[in-house]
């Protein structure tokens, strides 16, 4: 109870017990001196004396605080206080020690952030460890992963016993969802009935799935639509529900109108489930039965495993099913396989995360270098004053404290900058990254992260803070005051302690640049590799044509005709093409085979389109020989195809394709011409062996406008809606952008990972020259007395430099030797995203390392040019 | 015999304070002087280790303090016993004597 009272007077009322303190002290000496007048001395002598007896004063008041209840806190804020004034006096350091500290903790937390949502993170889905993805790929590698026919899923299904249950889905596609004065793009998931029950979702409201939900006849193959579309029932996503239908609690049972057919729904979904198939407005369920007959590649596959087996179990029963089929000449080509459906989501974006934690990591560790180099030096220069302050007669202890709160406060102050950035990082990566990432991905700020990296960053701290400055032991404390005095170098061991720190950052500054080169060098070929077509100039805009209104080809043909018509006509419209497909985005592949080969033959599988007459005019492809299509090529007629210089090259290298007869999945077609090649695959700087069908022959209800218009492309958007509307007017256009556009969202998914990497690499450049820099130029003024006398004694500067060079030259050798180390581990974990250029590219390689060794260089000459100039009169003096 | 210095045990101090204090209130001065008278010189209590454990000992609720005026006509602290102190004193001598008669008798075997 005193105590709380002593406490509560003791933090409140300081100035009123200071105050008293000092009177008392005062007051007891003015006692002592009356006492020794009394006993004789003279007055001034009195004075003296009882001066001497009392002490110091202010020393005797540091006492009496000490042990005041409260004195922790007092202490505590005077440390604080006292740091503060020190990062005031010396903003340099303390500016940066925070901005090293926010970017190393910040850049962390948001990374990880990032792949702990990808990689991590429970899946929307009950029990997930136990759900698979089966899926194809081509025996001989070139593709990682093929869809399945219906067939296939069918021998899959019948035959293997280490699923409970399977599911076939296809990918998403568009959709309308509406009528004539309310029209929506809504993207349509057609999946098998079993789908939820095999993944463990229920539905939210409502119900999911049953087999009789099934449209009866219908295959939704979006090559091969086969049948009406008569999906009666339909399931509604979380996100259509609240969007499409305000949430409305009375949804089930309602009617909606979907590419112009109405149907019912029958359910909605929980608010965190994406499908394995990505985000979907409605699900539809299909049948896998009429399907059966057709050979086209259009089937996604997800299994939950039986309780007890083994993902690699299941693995090699799919894959042995599948050599055991009734007809192994079918699909000969082609393997089965079965992976954890987190790696099928995951899938190519592992490696670029992990690429970016490692980047983040080595920031973190040269920030943490950097870190511990002003520190050291800081505690370096700071020994005279411990020195001192022991000398006067502060406690060890005292002091360690005075440190600790130094650097926790130093760590506060970077701490709270770094999640400023972190969180402003992040909102960053939310806007760029999302098209990249997985669907089920949610990017937020990791506590967790947050947490281990600023320990680390405090430990590095607290190590690098507070062990120099105490390597003045009491018994030191004269020598140390002495060493300053005499003008001694420095030590031994904060010398190679020095040589460590440069080192080490600039061994990881060397494998993280090393990694940005090779990337840069990879986007760069394959961003300079040419298209095969003139990107620039041209209009696109997608269309969908729902199935009530165009069931036919020769519908849809004689639509696209039309519409190209008007189109031509338009003022400042150069040509007008239709396809299938923007060239570059959304590549369709199909089983390509000679005619006459053996069934069992390899089947490559090769991308093909469908396009109008003037497509290769429109996007100026080169003809190589023979024609392009023209108003021959009925519906109909005879199949005719053109093919690509390559895949000519590759199946008649004796140049004879003309007249050759193939097939693309269905009947033979012959090749009527061959035109240039072009890049289908942004991320391959080579161009892949391409096919071209005519869109009176193969049409899908997807298609796409291609506009070459003169000036700029994007102000014939309006005119393009005005002449669909004249046509059609309940048909939207979607995604009108210019080619170029177009083809550049198809490389920023492949430029976000490096430019992230670069953004770090540049960072690491510079938090490692900034550390470099200081730890020579600490280096230099430690040493600057002996410099100054080794002048004094006849020594020529340029020894001097070579003094130093030949140190700095040293540790930065030892850096780089770390660094090859470095590179090696880099360049093996980025083996998988390089294209067009050799892992050890030597232009890469050598311009990290020439950029590293150059700074390094500035970092080093700076203070040699300073050490030069010592003058040894001045050196000598000082102190 | 100023500058005499006998190193204190631990804890002796403070009860020597209270001793000092419990025949009537003292300041600082005097308490330090009684001190020395008691143990008859023994004992000389630098004012660096005092005046902590004046106050040490005031905000456990052992002493109390006040202003009054000093024989020179100043004003200076005087401390007393509160009744805290006082039962602290009986505890502290109790044990003293103990440890005292213990010491001694372990001396004289």
């Amino acid at each position: 109870m005193a105590r709380l009272f002593s406490l509560w007077r003791n933090l409140v009322h300081r100035n009123r017990v200071e105050r008293d303190l000092d009177e008392e002290l005062h007051a007891t000496l003015e006692l002592l001196v009356d006492e020794k007048v009394r006993s004789g001395m003279r007055p001034e002598e009195a004075r003296r004396a009882a001066r001497l007896e009392m002490g110091g004063l202010e020393s005797v008041k540091g006492e009496v605080r000490d042990v005041r209840a409260g004195a922790g806190v007092d202490t505590l804020l005077e440390d604080v206080r006292y740091s503060l004034r020190l990062f005031r006096r010396a903003p340099g350091f303390t500016a940066v020690a925070v901005l090293t500290l926010a970017l190393g903790i910040g850049a962390n937390a948001a990374i990880f952030g990032v792949v702990k949502s990808v990689l991590l993170d429970a899946l929307p889905y009950a029990d997930a460890g136990r759900l698979a993805r089966v899926h194809g790929q081509l025996l001989d590698g070139t593709q990682g992963r093929v869809q399945l026919t219906a067939g296939m899923v069918r021998t899959i299904a019948a035959r293997q016993r280490s699923f409970e249950s399977l599911a076939a889905f296809a990918s998403t596609r568009d959709g309308v969802y509406g009528g004539d004065d309310f029209a929506r793009i809504v993207r349509i998931a057609w999946v098998e009935p079993g789908l939820f029950q095999t993944l463990g979702v229920p539905a939210a409201l409502g119900r999911t799935f049953h087999d009789d939900d099934r449209a009866p006849g219908h295959v939704p193959a979006s090559g091969a639509e086969v049948g009406p579309d008569t999906g009666r029932v339909v399931l509604l996503s979380h996100a259509a529900w609240q969007g499409l239908f305000a949430g409305d609690p009375g949804v089930v049972g309602r009617d909606v109108r979907v590419n112009g057919i109405p149907r019912t729904v029958i359910g909605v979904l929980p608010r965190d489930f994406v499908g394995p198939m990505g985000p979907a407005d409605f699900y539809f369920a299909f049948d896998l039965g009429p399907a059966l007959a057709s050979g086209t590649n259009w089937l996604n596959l997800v299994g939950r495993l039986k309780p007890g087996t083994t993902h690699e179990a299941a693995r090699r029963e799919i894959a042995a099913v599948w050599a055991s089929r009734e007809h192994p000449e079918e699909f000969s080509s082609v393997g089965l396989s079965a992976v954890p459906l987190r790696d099928a989501l995951v899938g190519a974006t592992r490696t670029p995360l992990i690429v970016l934690l490692a980047s983040a990591a080595l920031v973190l560790l040269i920030a943490c270098a950097n870190l511990a180099a002003a520190l050291l030096s800081r505690g370096l220069s700071r020994r005279k004053e411990f020195a001192v302050r022991m000398a006067l007669g502060a406690g060890r202890r005292r002091l360690v404290r005075q440190l600790l709160t130094e650097s926790t406060v130093l760590a506060l102050a970077g701490g709270a900058a770094a999640l400023l950035l972190a969180q402003s990082l992040l909102s960053l990566l939310r806007g760029v990254a999302k098209p990249v990432l997985p669907a089920h991905a949610e990017v937020s700020l990791d506590p967790g992260a947050v947490l281990v990296t600023a320990v680390l960053a405090l430990c590095t701290g607290l190590a690098f803070g507070v062990v120099p400055a105490l390597s003045v032991g009491r018994s030191d404390a004269q020598s140390a005051l002495r060493d300053e005095a005499r003008g001694a170098s420095e030590g031994r061991r904060p010398r190679r302690l020095r040589g460590v720190l440069v080192a080490g950052q600039i061994a990881l500054c060397a494998s993280l640049l090393a990694g940005a080169g090779l990337l840069a060098r990879s986007l760069w070929e394959t961003a300079k590799a040419p298209l095969g077509f003139d990107a620039d100039g041209v209009l696109t805009a997608r269309f969908r044509l729902s199935t009530p209104d165009y069931p036919t080809l020769p519908a849809r043909a004689r639509f696209h005709e039309q519409l190209a018509e008007r189109l031509r006509l338009l003022p400042g419209v150069e040509a007008v093409a239709i396809a299938h497909k923007i060239p570059t985005v959304d590549s369709r592949v199909a089983g390509f085979a000679l005619e006459g080969a053996p069934k069992d033959a390899p089947q490559p599988f090769i991308v093909y389109a469908s396009v109008s007459y003037d497509y290769f005019r429109t996007l100026r492809i080169p003809l190589r020989q023979g024609r392009t299509f023209d108003a021959s090529d009925r519906t109909g007629g005879p199949g005719t195809a053109v093919i690509s210089e390559s895949l000519a090259r590759r199946y008649w290298p004796k140049g004879d394709a003309l007249g050759s007869r193939i097939r693309l999945g269905g009947d033979p077609m012959t090749v009527v011409g061959i035109v240039g090649d072009v890049r289908n695959d942004l991320a391959r700087p080579g161009a892949e062996p391409m096919a071209y069908a005519s869109h009176r022959q193969e049409s899908t209800q997807r298609f796409c406008v291609l506009l070459r218009t003169h000036g700029d492309p994007l102000a014939f958007v309006r005119p393009l809606q005005r002449e669909v509307a004249a046509l059609d007017p309940s048909l939207p256009v979607q995604q009108a952008m210019t080619l170029r556009a177009a083809v550049g969202e198809g490389l920023a998914a492949r430029r976000l990972p490096l430019m992230l990497v670069a953004a770090f690499s540049v960072l690491a450049l510079l938090l490692a020259s900034v550390g470099v820099y200081a730890m020579f130029a600490s280096m230099a003024v430690a040493r600057e007395r002996e410099f100054g006398v080794r002048m004094a004694l006849g020594s020529p500067a340029s020894a001097i430099a070579g003094l130093m060079l030949r140190q700095g030259a040293s540790w930065m050798a030892a850096g780089l030797l770390g660094g090859a180390l470095g590179i090696v581990i880099v360049v093996r974990l980025l083996r998988g995203l390089l294209h067009g250029v050799s892992p050890f590219d030597p232009i890469a390689l050598g311009g990290a390392v020439a950029i590293l060794v150059g700074c390094a260089t500035v970092a080093l000459l700076v203070p040699v040019r300073r050490a030069t100039r010592v003058d040894p009169v001045l050196a000598l003096r000082a102190e | 015999m100023p500058g005499r210095r006998t190193t204190l045990l631990q804890g002796t101090l403070d009860l020597l304070i209270l001793k000092a204090l419990s025949a009537g209130a003292l300041h600082g001065l005097g308490v330090s002087r009684r001190i020395e008278q008691i143990t008859r010189g023994t004992f000389v209590v630098q004012p660096g280790s005092l005046f902590p454990a004046l106050h040490r000992l005031e905000e456990a609720g052992w002493l109390a303090s006040d202003w009054q005026p000093s024989e020179n006509n100043r004003r200076a602290r005087y401390y007393t016993l509160t009744k805290a102190g006082r039962r602290q004193l009986g505890e502290e001598t109790a044990e003293w004597n103990q440890i005292a008669l213990a010491i001694a008798l372990a001396l004289e075997a």
